[in-house]
């Protein structure tokens, strides 16, 4: 109807459709602005760097308990041995890595099939909606315990914690990007003679990107909290465990490397994401 | 059911082409709930000649679109039936081609791969479908912008690229719901004369849905007029107007179709906007 039709009248912008008006425009902005983007970004995270400034200068002036907060030369000192000497930082890095990989493929893969079938098929959305409704809010940290007596205190369980922590939130905001895919291009391509699996993979997928890369990176701020969690619960290895070991060992330098590490870590795949996001979805209207 | 009973059928019989499009008293109805059913069409009789260049106009609320879309094959008509070549219509058909009134190419595409999707679709090789786009691009004048994604485009080079993209799947109808109603007037001016020429070559079926009258006389050989609530023919007017009719907006003639086919929809118009 008319109404429909009209509901899609909001997005003009511009008129213009005289053939060549203004000649052609540049393509593509963002490629002049990368070049600028580092020297931007370093600039940007200037309140940062004060504060590990301030941090040293507090410490120098013995106003920090070194029981909490060693001096930050300490903490660096620490890390350069720990990564160029002993190694053991690195190994503690790769095992908490390979767990919230894993749990975060994992989820990746099963939540957006799941969440592309919700979003198509009426029976299993009708199924799954109101069972992840109901489960989504509950904390997924609470049900460690119960899954370490079934997968043990190795990697399992810990990746199966990741898995049910992920799982939800690229699930549920892979649904609801399939469900918002305009009509209009799905009547588009079904005009055109696209059959029901060519609808799925070159609309539905392509179009509701822009959500499940949203789903992508909630779900990685939430493995980095529980591989951090768990391994603080229980573990022998791991970034988690080293703040924990650090701890109670009273070597403060140490726990700080596990934190400033794991800080470090999640704040770069997230850049990372974002700047991959931006790439892929150069079409989209800024 | 053969052509010429089919052609006698229709309203012109003096007109031998065969029919092409033939909707029978194609009935739309909408559960509205407590109020009871909303009758969007009710028993639409009207057919389409090959080659014939049909508009639907009428105020809102008339469901020109509805027909449209039934015609289509995207909506199911609640009773009635849609043949095309004597052939009842089920589902979507690349072989009727639409043309949504806001771009509905695919924003994620850059303009050739927009074109190249009913190609695409239907498995042609990837040296055929470079072809065909390049030939489609020419054909709307954006061969310079097959690069471009649709945000960096004008709306009106967005539906010149949705035109295209019909065009490659070589549709023998045209399906159009208001393709230039979001246009300021002078692209709108514009894209009319290109479809005007487009039209001349090929002379494809089109049924063309649209708010405009001026529009729907200088480009129809008949305009359907149709009441709203229920949605339903209320009256045919053919456009005698001689081809082509780029120069047709100032004569005499085309005013007083102008005047005819605006006093017919004047009283639902002042009803339905009331």
């Amino acid at each position: 109807m008319t109404m429909l039709a009209a509901s899609r009248r909001t997005d003009v912008t511009e008129t213009d459709g005289r053939p060549g008006a203004g000649g052609p425009r540049p393509a593509r902005t963002v490629s002049d602005r990368i070049g600028w983007g580092w020297i931007g970004a370093v600039t940007r995270y200037y309140p940062v760097l004060l504060i590990f400034v301030l941090w040293e200068i507090l410490s120098q002036l013995h106003l920090l308990d070194p029981m909490f907060m060693p001096p930050l030369e300490d903490v660096a000192r620490t890390f350069y041995k720990e990564i160029f000497v002993t190694h053991e930082l690195l190994e503690h890095i790769r095992v908490s890595m390979i767990r919230a990989a894993a749990g975060l493929g994992l989820a990746a893969v099963v939540g957006i099939a799941i969440g592309i079938l919700m979003g198509r098929v009426r029976a299993i959305e009708g199924f799954l909606d109101p069972l992840i409704s109901a489960l989504f809010p509950t904390p997924k940290l609470a049900l460690f315990p119960l899954i370490m007596i079934f997968l043990g205190i190795d990697d399992a369980s810990k990746i199966a914690l990741i898995f049910l922590g992920c799982f939800f939130p690229i699930t549920i905001n892979t649904y609801a990007g399939v469900k918002n895919v305009d009509k209009f291009f799905i009547w588009n391509a079904r005009t055109k003679g696209a059959n029901s699996r060519q609808l799925v993979r070159y609309v539905i997928i392509p179009a509701s990107l822009p959500f499940v890369f949203a789903g992508l990176r909630v779900a990685t701020s939430t493995a980095f909290l529980l591989i951090v969690a768990s391994e603080l619960i229980a573990a022998n290895d791991g970034l988690g465990y080293l703040i924990m070991f650090a701890e109670r060992s009273f070597d403060p330098a140490l726990m700080w490397c596990g934190i400033l590490m794991i800080a470090g870590m999640g704040f770069t795949v997230d850049r990372l994401l974002l700047a991959l996001g931006a790439r892929l979805f150069a079409w989209q209207d800024s | 059911m053969n052509d010429t009973m089919l052609a006698a059928k229709s309203a012109d019989a003096v007109n031998a082409d065969p029919v092409h499009v033939d909707m029978r008293g194609v009935t739309q109805r909408y559960r509205t709930g407590r109020r009871g059913d909303l009758l969007a069409l009710d028993r639409v009789d009207l057919q389409a000649r090959r080659g014939e260049f049909v508009s639907i106009v009428g105020p809102s609320g008339c469901g020109k679109s509805t027909l449209l879309y039934i015609v289509a094959g995207l909506l199911e008509a609640s009773e009635g039936e849609v043949l095309v070549d004597g052939k009842k219509i089920d589902g979507p058909d690349p072989d009727r081609g639409l043309v949504l009134q806001n771009s509905s190419i695919f924003p994620w595409r850059t303009v050739e791969e927009n074109v190249a999707f009913g190609p695409q679709m239907a498995g042609v090789a990837a040296g055929k479908r470079r072809a065909l786009t390049k030939h489609y691009l020419e054909m709307v004048g954006l061969e310079k912008f097959a690069t471009f994604y649709p945000r960096e485009l004008s709306g009106g080079m967005k539906q010149r690229i949705a035109i295209a993209q019909m065009l490659a799947c070589g549709p023998s109808v045209f399906l159009m719901d208001e393709p230039f109603g979001a246009l300021d007037s002078l692209s709108r001016e514009v894209l009319q004369d290109q479809l005007l020429q487009l039209w001349e070559r090929d002379r494809k079926t089109v049924l063309f849905v649209t708010h405009s009258i001026d529009e729907a006389v200088l480009l129809s050989d008949r305009v359907v007029v149709m009441s709203p609530l229920p949605g339903r023919v209320k009256e045919i007017v053919p456009i005698d107007l001689p081809r082509p009719r780029e120069d047709a907006r100032a004569s005499q003639a085309f005013g007083q179709l102008r005047n005819h086919i605006w006093a017919a929809i004047r009283q639902e118009t002042m009803e339905a906007i009331g």
